[in-house]
């Protein structure tokens, strides 16, 4: 029989400070981003850009290791918890690369001068973006819990192959995309109050996706728990 | 329903999928990395298409560095001209329009378009290419393009 009595996943005492914590801290980015760090030598203003792309491209990365970690976890405890997780984290996943994507873009046509175009970066990231809206569609293709959990899990497995390959595009032979300017070999290529506001960027985007995963994951539960209900209703009526 | 049904499919089948999973995407992992770094071609560099022979009225894809003091717009008949180079080859790339801000001499670009008969290249696009450093201007330095 299928468990639903299982501790919520973030602990309740951090839980009703997510909300407000992420708000304060999506405010202090914010201003740091747009007022705080000086403008750019090279491209001006238009690279403030990086502020929502870099942290963006970083959650999603995130959330589809998190993807991973909840499909190896319902495939090796069958927990509905797990399920619920990688549910949650996928769709977030999915809404953060999306929005890596369009301020990338938006930020790439005053730059190099196109909205897109056909390099490894923006290629690999585009496949990884396809791949996890096919896992969504993948999951609502059943409606009995445990084959849809489990179908999702090895899917969750396989695409996260997406986040390495993603991540070192940039460093094949003829990328137009620019290298990492934070992780890279001899330390950040970033100006110091430059770096602090893409590191508070990175901190206020993180706790932003504690909150929304928490919430996601219990909308989940409740799904699961009133699913698992009905199914009980009916065969106690059969009996 | 199935709930029931399956619950006896068991632990063992489950992680011989998971181990089968990770396995999977190991694999798949490793050799994208392995096959697809080295394999992908987003731009020919002039040497290359040079070596390739490209056809003239083929859509081709070049990259490499603007050489310094060839870089030409002129803003009334909307000519761009420039000299692209990889160190060895050098290729005469025509085009029309306003360059992208960040198109400088010295600097990295990859264009777009055909190599015409007289073996020069009528770019359809010009995409200006920026590394991954940033930092403030200098102080006698204005910051370019500012938004206003």
């Amino acid at each position: 029989m299928i468990t639903t009595a299982f501790p919520r996943t973030i602990p309740m005492r951090i839980r009703p400070a997510l909300a407000p914590a992420s708000v304060v801290a999506a405010l202090v980015a914010t201003a740091m981003a747009l007022v705080w760090a000086p403008t750019d030598a090279v491209q001006g203003d238009v690279q403030r850009v990086m502020y929502v792309h870099v942290p963006s491209a970083w959650l999603a990365y995130l959330a589809f290791l998190v993807v991973f970690v909840a499909s190896v976890g319902w495939l090796w405890s069958k927990r509905p918890v797990f399920d619920a997780i990688a549910v949650a984290s996928a769709e977030i996943g999915v809404l953060f690369t999306g929005l890596t994507l369009i301020a990338g873009s938006i930020w790439a046509k005053p730059t190099w001068g196109v909205w897109w175009t056909w390099e490894p970066r923006l290629l690999t990231t585009a496949v990884m973006f396809v791949m996890y809206v096919g896992y969504l569609l993948l999951r609502s293709l059943s409606l009995d819990l445990e084959r849809r959990a489990t179908r999702s899990a090895v899917a969750g497995i396989v695409a996260v192959v997406n986040v390495p390959i993603v991540h070192l595009s940039v460093t094949w032979m003829n990328a137009l995309h620019q290298l990492p300017s934070v992780l890279r070999p001899g330390g950040p290529a970033l100006d110091d109050r430059m770096l602090a506001t893409l590191i508070v960027g990175v901190v206020a985007f993180t706790i932003l996706y504690a909150w929304m995963l928490a919430a996601r994951v219990d909308l989940e539960r409740a799904r699961q728990d009133r699913v698992l209900g009905s199914l009980l209703l009916k065969r106690a009526a059969g009996a | 329903m199935s709930v029931a049904r399956r619950t006896t499919a068991g632990a063992s089948g489950r992680r011989l999928l998971l181990i089968t999973a990770l396995a999977v995407a190991v694999g798949i992992g490793w050799s994208a990395l392995a096959a697809l770094g080295p394999s992908a071609i987003y731009y020919l560099t002039p040497t290359e298409a040079k070596a390739k022979q490209i056809a003239p009225g083929t859509t081709a894809r070049l990259g490499g560095q603007v050489e310094v003091g060839t870089l030409r717009y002129d803003e009334t008949t909307r000519d761009l001209r420039f000299i692209l180079a990889d160190g060895v080859t050098r290729t005469l790339v025509i085009g029309r329009g306003a360059p992208p801000a960040l198109l400088r001499e010295g600097a990295g670009a990859v264009v777009e378009g055909v190599f015409a008969t007289d073996g020069s290249f009528r770019a359809s696009s010009v995409i200006a290419k920026h590394d991954e450093v940033y930092a403030p201007p200098s102080p006698s330095q204005t910051p370019p393009h500012r938004t206003p």
